[in-house]
């Protein structure tokens, strides 16, 4: 196979490979640039450059290596003047788990950049920084990522991770992939002139094909993506790279490959997965999670499989008013439940993070093709959804390929040309490349990354942010108090999930009374102020445990005797740690 | 080595009569001889370092993992291939004591990898893989001080989800060196004592007019203070029940995922990096081999009723009141697909979302059921007949049901001892019933006669004023007939079942009395609790009821580790059987090949039919100065049921005689060789 891609090659040397014009070899330097896509070793450049520029608001760390030993980064951003990463509510966004979603890499870069760059002269930025610690792997599947880059593809190629599965059941692994014959650095589209064909050519543009009518002469049948019978087997590309999918390797409500393909053999089998799931739980803080992948233009959130049930509703409001939002910041996307909207998947990232890390999750999926436009403006037009099976319709092709022609500049789609192919002789090879259908150009491209960036920003100021006070210390005895504690929350985010208290996956936050010379008689959370209602906790009233609600307080009233200095703590996985003295 | 044990004088005697153990001589002498004591997990990878020992070339120590308290889970590799990168023989993987429960199921594995290497009667074309512990760290406790059960590893988990961790276990409040329970009388008590023994305890039933007495606690104090004894003590994980088939997370002992600790992720590593794997054995608490797993869960799908989301419907163009069968659905979606994309069940069923197979598929229940007849056949001929009490059931997540379900191979289990059946005492019976007297004249009922009337009126739980006596006078003298008598008794309460509380506590009391001087199970003792106050400890000793005396290991082991072995000699093996040239005319020829699969289980199971895991088989053909006119050089073979065949044929176009190479191989079904001659005809 080898050899024959080398002679075409020679053949067809004088195709230019149009990838580059999505590319650059420029020096990265901050603030990044985001007018072109960045290669896998230039994502991992960026960081290192953002890293240097802000050492006093970054870390960088290697999490760990991939199925082909390239290295997975992530950069931390926290200001340690206002404390420790693991005290603050960590937002944790990554991208591109899938190989071929690129512009998913470049939301996380952008965010570094926004955050970093305007950190000291944007008081909005400078504020979150202060307040959130942010853990930014930009780039999960980087071995797909330098695959999709580096060899041809389709536009959804190199999607999973480089483990070898013998998708066709012949004994042999990853044997028959596709074949750039044309050497044009994208795998496209085969057609053979055939008189009893599906398809004609268009008559409103002669590089589409249109179906043909019942009884109507054909002209073409589709041969396919380019390739040839590498194993002989009587089939074409049938067992390609992997598959594995990163975002199905998941440990919550995994299900074998038999039932959700692409699983992979067991959970976290991914090598480098494994090892970003150790980064993430030595992360306890992570309370809001971002994961991008394209396309469609949707926030998602779970639940990913309708038999688990719908969320507490507790964490389907703060999901709304997050989700609400994003639709708003980033136009065209919708906010939608990842089963009933759009299918199930069992084994992913997002069900993980929000079942076993206990963090809101959405799956940000990026781009919207209806946006590549070639149109008169039109009131009221609709926008034409694409269906997930079908692929655009004849009018939106057309149009996609005006679009291609006047405004991508003819980026996108190579025109059909003859080729002698092994197997069935005179063909046709062309269509469109690798980077046409699921990745914005890159004139687009800083539009896309900066609403989604500011759709993460606005989720991040939503993260908890909790205070205490003491609102009444009254003496109703010789040395007995009555001590009332609040603990409030102006944010949209409660300072722990409700699933998470449900389940009891982590311990709730606690409310800790100390003193030398005190002792607290009895404690428990306030259910009626007015009324002085109280659900005393009977053993050990000196601890209690409690969630923080979203836009919202609690209060505790505790009878302590004694005298001397009482110390009042509240400490939160997710939400920070407080500490209050007073003197009875 | 349990002090329980130790005092039984008349021990291999009493025993004789539950295992009337055969005249077959065991293999004690010929081998090490480790599995006569109960070995902890140090010295268990001390007797593998031994084996290795002893036989450097057929054995190599694997490292599989680390627990979580960090001991070592050492496992053999035992066979002619043992070192070898690559194998080309099937292999067999032993697990063992998953739980840390079963301190018998580690012998047994030890024994096994003794008696494959010792014993000389191994198959000589297998590969062993034995692991005698999976869960060291829960087995630990057995030879620690106090004896408790406890099957979790040692990860740190904080199970009351309060501000500390592991911070409240047991406590030997007595002293005795066994963690067992605590009986307090309590307002709110729910148990009482059953009135047949009253050591033993079950709940009160109020319908029954019955009030409860008791509060039961596992023995210890509440060392945290928070009103809760013995919530969270050491430990994390049960590794037996943390692999990925019906996995529950968010309970105390399961982790937080399937392969979340290192003991369960490197064996399911282990598994899948080594594919020549055909059968798998544990050895613990479940018997495969004499009680196929169980069927009758709920499933989510029928998957010949699938019904398509409105959703998707429409998308599918499909009508969403109906239902379709995964076929129908496969051919409604192919048209959508782009060219070269193969829609395949496992597509659809991952895109609908229909689930997981939970039941034993129906054809593999049969071999099942055929080798579990066939098991208890040779135990019999073995003189093993005794009854016991059942096996356990496989647990949700167990590596039994994860290796059937997801592995899609024979997978097996054995227990090898549980407590005797309490052999139900014969009670007198007056051979009547209510049914039976309604349909009585008066004079067939008075000539029952008082001796069987009497039995008849206590069975019936008639009010002791009722005497046989009076009764058959007053039928005598016309006052009642038995139909009214039958009308009467319908409505008087059932008496109270005799045989009342769990049968496991009853037999192992009378285990515990009969042959342990009734150190099985201690007599509730008063104590002065520091919290509760007045409490009485006592209740099952930890082990007892899993747990054989170390001195008949020996003969347990003879008598039932060989099955494995019975076991291996079923496992699918193919060969080609025969073939056959037929010549078209024009130097065509036609090549039939019989690909035979000449033993008793199939290639895969149906399960490995469904789930895809198991890897094909591939016949290649190789010969110069051929071409092929129709078939493929290289064909895969994905099944051939127990002892069928498979023809597969070839249409071959040469102009003179070759000799054409035909290679049968598979990673787990050893495969064939064969030369055949094709051509030259003139």
């Amino acid at each position: 196979m080898k050899k024959l891609n080398l002679v075409t090659t020679f053949i067809l040397l004088g195709i230019i490979s149009l990838f580059p014009l999505f590319a650059q070899q420029a020096k990265i330097t901050i603030p990044l640039r985001f007018d072109y896509y960045y290669s896998y070793e230039q994502v991992v450049e960026a960081l290192k450059a953002l890293n240097s520029a802000f050492p006093g608001l970054t870390e960088l760390e290697m999490v760990g290596k991939s199925e082909e030993n390239r290295e997975i980064y992530a950069l931390t951003i926290n200001n340690p003047k206002t404390g420790k990463a693991l005290a603050k509510p960590g937002v944790y966004v990554d991208g591109n788990i899938h190989g071929n979603e690129l512009q998913a890499a470049e939301v996380g870069l952008y965010l570094a950049n926004e955050l970093l760059t305007k950190y000291g002269k944007n008081e909005k930025i400078t504020k979150l920084v202060d307040k959130n610690a942010f853990y930014l792997i930009p780039s999960v599947n980087v071995d797909g990522r330098y695959h999709f880059f580096n060899d041809a593809n389709t536009p959804s190629t190199n999607r999973g991770l480089r483990r070898p599965k013998d998708d066709d059941r012949d004994g042999l692994f990853d044997e028959d992939f596709p074949d750039d014959l044309d050497g044009d650095g994208s795998i496209t589209q085969m057609r053979i002139k055939d008189p009893f064909g599906d398809y004609k050519t268009d008559p409103e543009d002669s590089r589409l094909m249109i179906r043909v009518k019942p009884g109507e002469k054909g002209e073409w049948t589709r041969l396919g993506y380019e390739g040839i019978d590498n194993d002989g087997d009587g089939r074409v590309n049938e067992d390609s790279e992997g598959y594995v999918d990163p975002n199905r390797n998941w440990g919550y409500n995994w299900a074998p490959p038999y039932v959700q393909n692409g699983s992979g053999y067991y959970p976290f089998s991914g090598v480098g997965l494994s090892a970003i799931k150790d980064y993430i739980l030595k992360r306890p803080n992570i309370i809001m999670v971002f994961a991008f992948h394209n396309n469609g233009g949707m926030f998602l959130r779970g639940p990913s499989t309708k038999a688990q049930g719908e969320f507490d509703p507790g964490d389907i409001r703060v999901y709304d008013y997050l989700g609400e939002n994003a639709e708003k910041i980033v136009p065209g996307y919708r906010y939608l439940i990842s089963w009933k909207d759009l299918y199930s998947t069992y084994g992913d990232f997002g069900d993980f993070m929000d079942h076993i890390v206990g963090a809101y999750t959405f799956i940000g999926e990026l781009f919207v093709s209806a946006t590549e436009t070639y149109s008169k403006p039109e009131k009221g037009k609709k926008v034409d959804e694409e269906s997930f099976f079908s692929g655009p319709n004849k009018e939106r092709a057309r149009e996609k390929l005006k679009y291609n022609d006047h405004v991508a500049m003819g980026e996108l789609f190579t025109p059909w040309k003859s080729y002698k192919h092994p197997l069935y002789g005179d063909i046709e090879i062309g269509g469109w490349l690798k980077m046409s259908s699921r990745l914005s150009h890159p004139f687009m491209l800083q539009d896309l990354v900066h609403r989604n960036a500011a759709a993460v920003i606005f989720a991040a100021e939503q993260t908890p942010e909790v205070k205490m006070e003491v609102f009444e210390k009254t003496k109703i005895a010789k040395d007995l108090y009555r001590i009332r504690v609040r603990l409030t929350n102006n944010k949209a985010i409660p300072s722990i999930t409700y699933h998470t208290v449900k389940d009891k996956v982590y311990p709730m936050d606690i409310i800790k009374l100390s003193g030398k010379g005190v002792n607290v008689v009895s404690g428990g959370k306030i259910t009626d102020l007015y009324f002085d209602k109280v659900s005393y906790k009977k053993h050990k009233p000196e601890v209690q445990f409690c969630q923080v609600p979203g836009f919202g307080k609690v209060e505790y009233q505790f009878l302590v005797s004694g005298k001397g200095e009482l110390n009042i703590s509240y400490e939160s996985r997710k939400a920070g740690k407080l500490n209050k003295t007073i003197e009875l | 080595m349990r002090f329980y044990f130790l005092k039984l004088m008349l021990f291999s005697l009493v025993f004789g009569v539950f295992w009337s153990v055969s005249q077959e001589k065991t293999l004690a002498q010929q081998l090490s001889g480790s599995y006569q004591d109960y070995l902890n997990p140090g010295d268990l990878n001390n007797a593998l370092n031994d084996l290795h020992k002893k036989f450097p070339k057929q054995t190599k120590l694997i490292k599989l993992a680390s627990s979580a308290g960090n001991s070592s889970l050492q496992m053999p590799e035992i066979g002619p291939e043992a070192g070898l990168e690559k194998k080309s023989l099937p292999a067999i993987l032993v697990v063992a004591n998953m739980e840390g429960t079963v301190p018998v199921s580690s012998m047994a594995a030890i024994y096994l990898a003794d008696y494959i290497l010792n014993s000389g009667q191994g198959p000589k074309d297998l590969t062993w893989y034995v692991l005698p512990c999976g869960n060291p760290d829960a087995y630990t406790h057995y030879f620690e001080t106090p004896l408790r059960i406890d099957p979790r590893n040692k990860k740190a988990h904080n199970d009351d989800m309060d501000d500390l961790t592991d911070e409240d276990g047991f406590n030997d409040l007595d002293g005795n060196g066994v963690i067992t329970q605590m009986r307090v009388k309590d307002p709110e008590g729910i148990w009482i004592p059953v009135s047949e023994d009253p050591r033993m305890l079950r709940k009160a039933d109020a319908n029954k007019g019955e009030k409860g007495i008791y509060k039961l606690y596992s023995e210890g104090l509440d060392n945290d203070g928070d009103g809760k004894y013995n919530e969270d003590g050491a430990g994390g994980v049960n590794v037996g029940i943390n692999f990925p088939h019906l996995f529950e997370p968010f309970t105390k002992t399961s982790g937080l995922w399937p392969g979340c600790t290192d003991e369960s992720f490197q064996l399911i590593k282990f598994v899948f990096e080594h594919p020549e794997i055909a059968m798998t054995m544990n050895f613990g608490a479940t018997n495969f081999c004499l009680q196929p797993p169980k069927g009758g869960r709920k499933a989510g799908v029928d998957m010949d009723k699938i019904k398509i989301p409105e959703s998707m419907a429409e998308m599918f163009g499909a009508d969403p009141n109906r239902t379709y069968s995964i076929s129908e659905i496969i051919e409604l979606v192919q048209p959508m697909v782009p060219a070269g994309m193969t829609v395949t069940e496992s597509m659809v069923a991952s895109f609908l979302g229909l689930g997981a197979v939970v039941n034993p598929l129906e054809k593999d229940l049969k071999f099942y059921k055929e080798l579990s007849d066939q098991y208890k056949e040779y135990l019999k001929d073995k003189g093993l007949e005794a009854e016991r009490l059942d096996p356990q059931s496989a647990k949700d997540g167990s590596f039994e049901l994860w290796s059937y379900y997801h592995l899609g191979i024979p997978s097996f289990t054995m227990d090898f001892w549980t407590l005797p059946k309490v052999k139900e005492e014969k009670k007198e019976d007056s051979g009547i019933t209510i049914e039976k007297l309604e349909k009585m004249s008066s004079e067939d009922f008075i000539a029952l006669g008082e001796e069987k009337i009497t039995i008849f009126l206590k069975e019936s739980g008639a009010p002791d004023h009722f005497k046989a006596e009076s009764v058959i006078k007053m039928v005598e003298s016309g006052q009642v007939s038995p139909k009214q008598m039958a009308g009467m008794m319908k409505d008087m309460p059932k008496p109270k079942d005799e045989k009342e509380g769990d049968p496991k506590t009853k037999a192992l009391l009378a285990y515990s009395d009969d042959q342990l001087g009734g150190k099985g199970f201690l007599d509730w003792t008063p104590f002065k609790h520091p919290g509760l106050g007045d409490v009485e400890i006592g209740g099952t000793v930890p082990f007892v009821n899993n747990t054989p005396p170390k001195e008949i290991m020996d003969s347990l082991f003879a008598l039932q580790v060989p099955w494995v072995l019975e076991l291996c000699k079923k496992l699918p093996r193919l060969s080609i059987l025969q073939s056959e040239v037929k010549h078209q005319g024009a130097g065509v020829y036609e090549l039939i090949i019989w690909v035979e699969n000449g033993s008793y289980l199939p290639f895969p199971t149906a399960m490995g039919e469904r789930n895809e895991q198991p890897a094909p088989a591939v016949i290649e053909l190789d010969g110069k100065d051929i071409s092929l006119l129709s078939g493929k050089k290289r064909t895969p073979i994905n099944s051939i049921a127990g002892l069928k065949v498979k023809k597969l044929s070839w249409l071959i176009e040469t102009e003179k005689g070759v000799n054409l190479n035909v290679k049968l191989s598979s990673v787990f079904a050893w495969g064939d060789e064969k030369q055949i001659k094709i051509g030259g005809v003139k």
